[in-house]
């Protein structure tokens, strides 16, 4: 009988699937934990791990602090694993945090080993803690534990990130470590007083190392420069506040003698919010412009200093100078570089009330 | 009959496709730290040459079997061409079952037990074997209908996070790449699916120009699959991982999807375009045993145990390090087979036209 | 004992059967047939009128009733037991009378066994003829004709079965027909002329078909435009008596989403339409399989806040994803099944206490999680799109291949599930006519 026996193979292969699901475990996202918030500290040359998973129960998600020292990352969070109910998974793992010790003696071997790992996202973004991890992530626990996403919205593009916030992600760590012409800087957080997070400005990161950092200011204009949107922002001056409404790059680039020349221009479009006493649109451009000129400048100056081209300016270069001696970009080319800041503002409106177009009339 | 180029271009651009993501880009990226576009033409003009050459020749024949038109000159030649064919395909496919089971393992399935990976890709391939080709190169069809769109439109947003200050230098004078091992072994992807089409005919039939042409379509995906994470990460930094673009395709941030990890789409897309790969060499192995053993023996059994056999093998390689040997041997093989075969079918087929000329 | 006797004898307690002796054209006839085929008084009223109407004097010229008589109906040539209980079951009336002993075969006037064309029942037209087919197969014929008015209809009509005989039609376009396809059918029907086909099955078997297929090998519409298009594909139609619809042969895949309906439609809409059901064949035969990877195997995949709310959704479920979903769908499939066999006045309670259970009690008694009841919802609707009731099952089977796959390998059991569906289908041929096949009209000059 043809059909019976289709019958009996059938039965096989239904028992057959039913015993294989249970050889390799399976388990359900309600059995995992997925933290999404990562702190890592170093205290004598161990590693103290910080996770904030977030529980979920009947009556809503909560989230949970745990604590741990051990050797290494995998072993702590192994160790955190068989100590709870419930297994931990990296794969949402969205914000680590380092604490800013740690990101100065070097992020090398932590920024690999996530990489290496087949759990961590490579989109997980990375930030340092100018505080204690500890106070950090207990106040972190007292101001948000019914919304686990808060420090993951912080930096979310459609969310809650705002442009004077550097966004870094591992992969782009990883990166700057290779690469021979591109640094990065890593957004520097601390606890806020009203708010939950307070930004604090960037660090500079060169090959793995946290060497210096710049302010929050400074930071918008690093999204500036590399066109990222700067849009939002409320620049505050002596007379007004502008919106920044749109922005965009142009390069030109040179070597003169071996030396690297760059000329930039940012063009701006703002427009004006709010006015202290009465300023001309005249005033307020010029002032905008000589404000992030030199804004820049201090900031460019700070790079150079520490070596580590967060602006990725060397990417410009890759045409000019040969490979070879492109791997010393860092060292011998960048403390050379001239730069020219051309900021050009356009104001594309005033807003809903009129203000005084020409300075002579004032 | 009707002509099924469409089918044919579609198959031959899907298992390419299945081939060209995973290894090839990082045999690339390892065999020259500048200018990627040339090895990568430079092969795929190879590839292109030896498509046109083989089909040339099997079209000099009137839509006749490579088993047909060896055998029609002697036994011997028939051994000689198609017994390292043999091999090479049937190394080629447990080699490749291995490998990609070992990636999924890797990226995706951590609990899964590599053997149960193992077992599905080779059960499915082994049941479009099964079926035959005109039911495989439908098959193909389907899938290219259901699976292209999502290639398509993560290949579209690969280019997300691309800095287009990469790509130079554009020029290396130095063509130290030929001699590099690891361009050997990228020629899996360049020529390691064509064989089939000396043998699908006279059971789909295609017209050489439409496949001449539509390989061509190749080329994007060759340049994309190296370039992608290039242009992502920079040289120095993508000759860091095993598999550039899958981590290339990682970095990819679409805030309005549903989905997180878009890269586990793409991979098993092509995961499953390598299903098709290795049921299609199965094939040429069925046909080929199929004129070695007696006619009574029926063909499903023939493809169980070829899949046994290629599941045994597969699972005995120890370990990465392992597959990658196998992977370089193969290169050699693969070297003898795809150099002598299509040439030799196109004098073979010339020797048997100026016969008939001689005969007229 | 003569033979009119014995068939007397024989339906002695037949409340059905009917002998009356009467007098036609002067002559003592007697006349045999079932109540409920034949419409008596008409038929004798029938009768009577076509005798009269030969205007002749039967007294005087006996001769000219024994023609008058024969013209009723046609002899039956060498009557017996069983021509005679054929010629009556198949609903004829028997006039019998003596001298000679003769048999007749008339054509009554039958009582109406046939709804009167109606609406068709399992499919609804919008804009679009409203007439379905039905019942009796004379009326399907009309119905096609009418649709079709082309002179080269061919109609092929067979009888077969030797238990209850069912007659059969075969219709085809003489220029456009395959030639192939129409010999390899019409073989297959002559040469199992012997089976009673009295259900699909056996017409599958008759036709040569494996049994254990799980893709329909013909399309059946009750639309007489939906078989008019086919037959001007170049495809055959068949016609049983009392099967209230047209069996389309080859089936095809595109039976599935597409119907020559659609084309009385915007070209746009046509085809936004068509999209849609493919999606809706896509969502259900993925999502089901996609719940259970996303939940118990890549949740990776997920963005965080679904994972969050997944999760404090399924807290509390004490069963795998797998066996969750699974429990879900058959109770979805249960219902199913249920509302089609159900009166129409129990069908809405069923609803009403299906969409409480599922809608609201399951999850408030953590049974299964909240998101499962929506996508189980959307399959379930999902499954409605395509076009034909058949059509829709082998997709309601196939999901589960995704889903049982799904949970063991995740996005990839999905993918590899969809690949196994894919070569399923593209294997499925019909007479070496494959599954996977788009025939354009041959007289088709509009675009689609």
């Amino acid at each position: 009988m043809m059909s019976r026996r289709l019958l009996l193979k059938l039965a096989m292969l239904a028992c057959c699937t039913l015993t294989l699901s249970g050889c390799w475990d399976n388990r359900d996202i309600n059995h995992r934990s997925l933290p999404v918030v990562m702190g890592i500290s170093r205290e004598d040359s161990k590693y103290k791990v910080f996770l904030d998973i977030p529980q979920t129960s009947d009556d809503g998600t909560r989230s949970m602090l745990v604590t741990r020292t051990g050797q290494t990352i995998t072993e702590v969070v192994d160790e955190i694993s068989s100590n709870m109910e419930t297994r931990v998974d990296l794969l949402h793992l969205k914000v680590i945090i380092f604490e800013r010790k740690y990101a100065e003696e070097g992020l090398i071997d932590s920024i690999s080993s996530f990489m290496r790992s087949r759990e961590i996202s490579a989109k997980a973004m990375v930030a340092i803690c100018d505080e204690d991890l500890g106070t950090f992530f207990s106040k972190l626990q007292k101001n948000s534990s019914s919304d686990q996403t808060v420090l993951y919205n912080f930096f979310e593009k459609n969310a809650g990130w705002s442009p004077s916030v550097a966004v870094t992600r591992t992969w782009e760590i990883f990166r700057s470590i290779h690469s021979y012409t591109r640094d990065i800087a890593i957004p520097l957080i601390k606890s806020g007083k009203s708010t939950v997070i307070e930004n604090v400005g960037a660090a500079i990161i060169r090959e793995g190392r946290m060497v210096g950092q710049i302010t929050a200011d400074e930071t918008l204009l690093m999204n500036a420069f590399d066109e990222e949107s700067a849009h939002g922002k409320i620049e505050v001056m002596n007379h007004a506040s502008v919106l920044i409404v749109s922005n965009s790059m142009k390069h030109h680039v040179a070597l003169k003698d071996g030396d690297p020349y760059m000329r930039s221009q940012i063009n701006l479009k703002v427009s004006v919010l709010e006015t202290r006493g009465e300023p001309s649109v005249d005033m307020i451009k010029d002032e905008l412009e000589t404000l992030l000129t030199q804004r820049f400048n201090k900031m460019f100056k700070n790079i150079q200093r520490h070596e580590a081209d967060i602006l990725g300016v060397g990417q410009y270069f890759r045409t000019r100078i040969p490979r070879n001696k492109l791997a010393h970009w860092r060292t011998e080319y960048l403390p050379r570089l001239k730069i020219d800041l051309d900021v050009k503002t356009t104001i594309q409106n005033e807003g809903n009330l009129k203000t005084v177009r020409d300075a002579s009339i004032k | 009959m009707m002509d099924k180029s469409l089918q044919v271009v579609l198959v031959h651009i899907l298992i390419h496709i299945g081939l060209i993501f995973f290894i090839f880009p990082t045999n690339i990226i390892d065999t020259t730290t500048a200018a990627h576009w040339i090895p990568i033409l430079l092969g795929f003009l190879f590839h292109w040459i030896l498509i046109s050459l083989y089909t040339k020749g099997l079209s000099l024949f009137e839509s006749q079997n490579l088993l047909d038109i060896y055998i029609q000159f002697s036994k011997p030649v028939a051994v000689i061409f198609l017994l390292p064919l043999f091999i090479y395909t049937f190394m080629v496919t447990s080699v490749t079952i291995r490998a990609y089971a070992e990636t999924i393992s890797l990226v995706f399935l951590s609990d899964t037990p590599l053997w149960a990976i193992m077992l599905l890709t080779l059960l499915i391939s082994g049941y479009i074997t099964s079926l035959g080709v005109q039911a495989l190169f439908r098959t193909g069809m389907l899938m290219a209908l259901i699976f292209f769109p999502l290639i398509a439109f993560v290949l579209c947003m690969s280019f997300q996070n691309v800095d287009w200050h990469y790509i130079f230098p554009l020029w290396n004078r130095h063509f130290s790449f030929l001699t590099n091992p690891d361009y050997l072994e990228s020629s899996f992807a360049f020529f390691g699916g064509f064989m089939y089409l000396g043998f699908i005919q006279p059971k789909v039939l295609f017209k050489r120009k439409k496949i001449i042409w539509g390989s061509l379509l190749l080329l994007p995906f060759f340049l994309m699959a190296v370039y992608i994470p290039l242009l992502t990460f920079g040289e120095e930094t993508a000759s860091q991982y095993h598999f550039p673009f899958i981590v290339a395709v990682d970095t990819i941030d679409i805030t309005w999807l549903m989905f997180d990890r878009i890269t586990m789409f793409f991979l098993l897309c092509t995961v499953t375009f390598v299903m098709l790969f290795t049921a299609l060499t199965a094939w040429i192995n069925v046909e080929i045993l199929r004129r070695c053993i007696p006619k009574s023996i029926r063909t499903s059994y023939i493809v169980i145990g070829l899949s046994l056999l290629t599941f045994i093998m597969g699972i005995n390689i120890p370990d990465w390090r392992d597959v990658e040997l196998l992977f370089g041997l193969n290169a050699w093989m693969r070297l003898y087979v795809y150099l002598t075969i299509p040439s030799s079918i196109f004098i073979l087929g010339w020797i048997s036209r100026r016969k008939e000329a001689a005969a007229a | 004992m003569r033979l009119a006797d014995r068939i007397c004898n024989r339906f002695e307690h037949d409340g059905d059967f009917i002998i009356e002796e009467h007098i036609l054209a002067g002559r003592p006839v007697r006349i045999m047939g079932f109540k409920s085929l034949i419409n008596l008084p008409k038929t004798w009223a029938n009768l009577q009128s076509r005798v009269r109407e030969a205007s002749l004097d039967f007294s005087r010229d006996p001769d000219s009733a024994l023609i008058v008589l024969n013209r009723l109906g046609h002899r039956i040539s060498e009557p017996d037991e069983a021509a005679l209980l054929a010629v009556m079951t198949a609903g004829d009336l028997i006039i019998f009378y003596e001298d000679p002993d003769t048999y007749l075969d008339v054509v009554p006037i039958p009582v109406t066994l046939t709804r009167s064309i109606e609406q068709p029942l399992n499919e609804n037209v919008l804009q679009g003829s409203a007439s379905a087919f039905n019942d009796d197969l004379a009326t399907n014929f009309g119905l096609l004709k009418k649709e079709l008015n082309s002179a080269s209809l061919c109609t092929k009509v067979y009888l077969s079965g030797n238990h209850s005989p069912r007659k059969l039609a075969l219709l085809y376009l003489e220029d456009q027909v395959e030639p192939n396809l129409l010999h390899e059918v019409t073989e297959r029907l002559e040469a199992n002329k012997n089976r009673d086909l009295y259900n699909l099955q056996r017409i599958c078997k008759a036709l040569g078909f494996q049994p254990w297929k799980a893709v329909p090998k013909f399309y059946t519409t009750e639309l007489p435009m939906e078989a008019a298009h086919a037959l001007r594909q170049g495809r055959i139609v068949l016609f049983m008596d009392r099967f209230p619809f047209a069996m389309i042969l080859p089936a095809l895949v595109g039976d599935i989403f597409m119907m020559e309906n659609d084309r009385n439609y915007p070209i746009l809409f046509m085809y936004l339409i068509r999209g849609l059901r493919i999606a809706g064949i896509m969502i259900n035969l993925i999502m089901p399989g996609l719940y259970v990877a996303l939940v118990s195997v890549n949740p990776e995949v997920l963005r965080i806040e679904l994972a969050l709310s997944i999760a404090e959704s399924r807290s509390g479920v004490p069963y795998p994803a797998f066996v969750e979903t699974l429990l879900l769908l058959v109770v979805l499939e249960l219902i199913i099944v249920a509302s089609v066999r159900l009166p129409k006045s129990i069908g809405p309670t069923l609803t009403v206490v299906g969409g409480i259970i599922l809608g609201q009690a399951v999850v408030e008694a953590k049974l299964v999680s909240s998101l499962l009841i929506i996508i189980l919802a959307a399959t379930t609707i999902a499954n409605s799109a395509v076009v034909g009731f058949q059509n829709s099952l082998p997709i309601r089977l196939f999901k589960y291949l995704t889903l049982i796959l799904a949970s063991l390998f995740g996005v990839l059991g999905i993918l590899s599930g969809l690949v196994i569906i894919c070569a399923y289908l593209a294997s499925a041929t019909t007479y070496g006519i494959p599954y996977l096949y788009f025939i354009k009209p041959k007289d088709d000059s509009h675009d689609g």
